[in-house]
């Protein structure tokens, strides 16, 4: 028992105290000498947030608060803070508030009982890694992932596109493509062997489909082991708070949060004419298609069209590829031509100003056959002709329409579904944020969804300002001839600087792989462009040749220190490789010089 | 005690009798980034023979069952009166495929004496959420519901004998 001494103060004091805390969002109990409490001051100050003082040193009683609020927190030591009648504790403890978000989470007096801190909806390469950074600062996390399944029935497992129906399986069939043509070259180079070579695409599929698998349940376990709770259902909001998930059984359960991530990415879109989702398939079926597809008409020039069209010429199949107007939009065009082009020498057959109107089947089967009605853009010729297979690749919608986004007051893009933030990935409502595929006007890249969702997560929970940032992304398109890029392509630089001031250098050359086996001479090439207001610093960086990914990744780096054209003629090549072109450029497009290729 | 140990002399003559194959001391299972299966092709076409010798003299009751849902897992493995080996494993790892069919056969050879259950993970993926599975295969030895042993990835027959032996002894 504690003496009972003056009771009446004491309980005064008391209510005096619980009055300063109830009427006042932030009360700090301080000592005017003490370094710590100027600390935790400094940081209201900061914050601009008004904040009551007591200065403990400096009033009368003093030592009587200092007791009682040991009686009423159970600590002895100044500083004391509390937010909206909240307790947070000393310094250490303010400044890890502050840190983790939970700090202004108090201030803004959001400390409702919510089931969750954080709920990600979309369980891709983007929710997967804010989700996981989420729960590795300490917070509740729920992630919800749900696939509907194509108009062909086809579904797949946790990971989203790129693991699933993305770059994993396009990069492996791209790889099964090379192959062929090193098996072809191994001649030259002395390899011997009897055996004609056939390809087996159920063999490819299920290899593939083994490692998506592995893939998939690896992304499982480390949901598991960082605590983040699963749930595989549908999700949809209800009420800016709240959502409503449906599982494949039909179950509905209903879920508060008080912050949303939206990472639902997209889904191949369909062409609105007769017979496109009864009879065509999308890359979401391709990769796991049970047989092999015979001969196909790929529609559409985005970068899943060149690459599903190129891998399966490769294989040996007969495939045209139906282009409205041109090749990789939004990508520089004269890469894009050159990459059309190697595809043209290598047996992709391309129709070009054609859409289609109508798709029938002649047969069903595995694969049946189709006959493609197609309609010129520019004159009233229609044409006709035969596939088994006909892959639908003319670019994706953004998977936001069904989400009832409506419900939570979060605007989108009425035109293209997606959903404008501000440069922390925020969306018009403050507590729902999004990320990756669906962001108005930025990458559709696995990993800077990755990198958004990580940076997200750590600004919200750990204190960080880092912010994303989406200049100078490298990226790769897995064409038979691969096409690296970074930064600027050649019209947007004109664009942006005029053409005047910017100067491009450029060359083709021809791999020492490919000289024994004498192919594709003068098909490979390299281009940068530079801003000559800016000291010539390298704005746009473009590759064609073999292994662009692991080329352009390196001079991304460059690119991100700015470097400039003088720092890439000083830097030493690596001999003989491909990418050591990039200290040797010579040749301005400007100039009309030759840049053809020969020798060291 | 002395039943026990009679037991215990009996497996060692069943342990003679078995095959030797190469022993790998390394453990070749599937987490999420490595399907490694090194001498696979040699090692399925030494099973095929063992495992044919083993359909020809087939006991009463099945060896194994593939477990259906959570309820039946709970009815059959967590229930059981016999210990119980569960067989966490997939269709996309290519070393359960080997690993199965010698835990089955080892499984075989104690006639009864402990029962095989199968989990696909992708079809019960909450059992093995739940059961703290990573990588496959992985092996859960189970009496009377309580967890007595456990492995991952792949192990010999002379291995496997011994594993299945220590659960049935414990």
């Amino acid at each position: 028992m504690p003496p009972i001494e003056n009771d009446t103060g004491k309980n005064e004091l008391k209510t005096q105290i619980q009055k300063l805390i109830e009427d006042n969002q932030v009360v700090v109990f301080s000592k005017s000498y003490c370094p710590y409490c100027v600390q935790v001051k400094d940081l209201f100050k900061e914050l601009n947030i008004k904040c009551n003082v007591m200065e403990l040193d400096l009033i009368e009683n003093g030592t009587s608060y200092q007791e009682m609020l040991l009686e009423i927190t159970g600590q002895k030591t100044v500083p004391q803070v509390f937010v909206n009648k909240t307790h947070v504790g000393g310094c250490d403890k303010t400044m890890q508030a502050h840190k983790d978000g939970s700090l202004q989470q108090l201030l803004s007096g959001e400390n409702e009982a919510y089931d969750y801190d954080l709920i990600v909806i979309g369980g891709g390469s983007g929710g997967l890694a804010c989700s996981k950074e989420a729960a590795l600062l300490g917070k509740k996390v729920m992630v919800l992932d749900y696939v509907v399944p194509t108009p062909k029935g086809t579904s797949w497992g946790l990971g989203g596109t790129c693991v699933n129906v993305g770059c994993i399986p396009k990069k492996l069939m791209h790889q099964t493509a090379l192959l062929a043509t090193a098996i072809q070259d191994a001649r030259k180079f002395g390899w011997e062997f009897d055996e004609s070579v056939k390809h087996n695409w159920e063999t490819m599929k299920t290899a593939v489909n083994n490692y998506i698998g592995s893939l998939n349940w690896g992304y499982r376990v480390s949901l598991r082991d960082k605590n983040v709770n699963y749930v595989n259902a549908y999700a949809e909001f209800v009420e800016p708070h709240k959502i409503k998930t449906t599982n494949k059984r039909g179950k509905e359960t209903f879920y508060t949060a008080a912050k949303f991530v939206l990472a639902t990415g997209e889904r191949p879109r369909y062409l609105g004419i007769p017979g496109d989702k009864e009879h065509c398939i999308t890359s979401d079926d391709l990769f796991s298609l049970p047989y092999c597809p015979g001969k196909t008409l790929v529609i559409g020039a985005s970068y899943v069209a060149l690459e599903c069209g190129g891998f399966l010429t490769s294989l040996g199949l007969d495939v045209t590829i139906m282009v409205r107007s041109i090749l990789l939009r939004g990508f520089d065009q004269d890469m894009a031509n050159r990459a059309g082009e190697y595809m043209e020498k290598h047996g992709v057959k391309f129709i070009r100003k054609f859409v289609p109107i109508k798709i029938e089947q002649l047969e069903a089967g595995s694969p049946g056959r189709l006959k493609v009605t197609a309609k010129s853009t520019e004159t009233d010729e229609l044409i006709e002709d035969e596939y088994n297979t006909v892959l639908i690749a003319v670019g994706r919608n953004a998977c936001t329409d069904k989400i009832g986004l409506e419900k939570a007051g979060v605007k989108v893009n009425p035109k293209n579904g997606k959903i404008p933030v501000n440069d922390e990935e925020q969306t018009n409502v403050p507590h729902i944020y999004a990320i990756g595929d669906i962001l108005e006007g930025k990458w559709e890249l696995t990993p800077v969804a990755i990198q958004a969702g990580k940076l997200l997560a750590r600004r919200l929970y750990g204190g960080s300002r880092v912010k994303c940032d989406y200049v100078n992304v490298p990226t790769t398109v897995f064409t038979p001839l691969e096409y690296g890029a970074c930064g600027l392509s050649e019209e947007k630089a004109i664009e942006l600087y005029g053409q005047d001031n910017i100067e491009v250098y450029h060359s083709l050359f021809w791999p020492l792989e490919f000289t024994v086996p004498n192919r594709d001479n003068n098909q490979c090439y390299a281009k940068i462009i530079c801003n000559k207001l800016d000291n010539d610093r390298v704005i746009g960086f473009h590759y064609l040749g073999p292994n662009a990914g692991e080329v352009t990744q390196g001079f991304g780096v460059a690119m991100k220190c700015g470097a400039t054209k003088e720092q890439f003629d000083v830097t030493i090549g690596i001999h003989p490789t491909c990418a050591e072109i990039f200290t040797d450029l010579e040749v301005s497009k400007r100039s009309g010089g030759d840049i053809t290729k020969s020798g060291c | 005690m002395a039943h026990r140990f009679l037991l215990r002399r009996i497996w060692t003559f069943s342990v003679k009798d078995v095959r030797c194959l190469p022993s790998s001391t390394a453990t070749v299972s599937c987490s999420s980034f490595s399907t490694s299966l090194h001498s696979a092709p040699i090692r399925v076409s030494f099973l095929a023979q063992s495992r044919s010798l083993a359909v020809s003299h087939p006991p009463r009751r099945a060896v194994s069952f593939n477990v259906q849902d959570q309820e039946d897992f709970t009815e059959r493995v967590i229930n059981s009166d016999l210990p119980v080996l569960i067989d966490f494993h997939a269709q996309w790892c290519g070393p359960c495929k080997i690993l199965g069919p010698r835990l089955e056969k080892a499984v075989a050879k104690q006639k009864g004496r402990v029962a095989m259950a199968k989990v696909d993970i992708d079809d019960h993926t909450d059992l093995a959420i739940e059961y703290g599975v990573s990588a496959v295969p992985t092996v859960i030895a189970m009496r009377g519901g309580d967890i007595i042993d456990r492995f991952v990835g792949i192990k010999d027959d002379d291995q496997l004998d011994s594993f299945v032996s220590k659960v049935i002894g414990q």
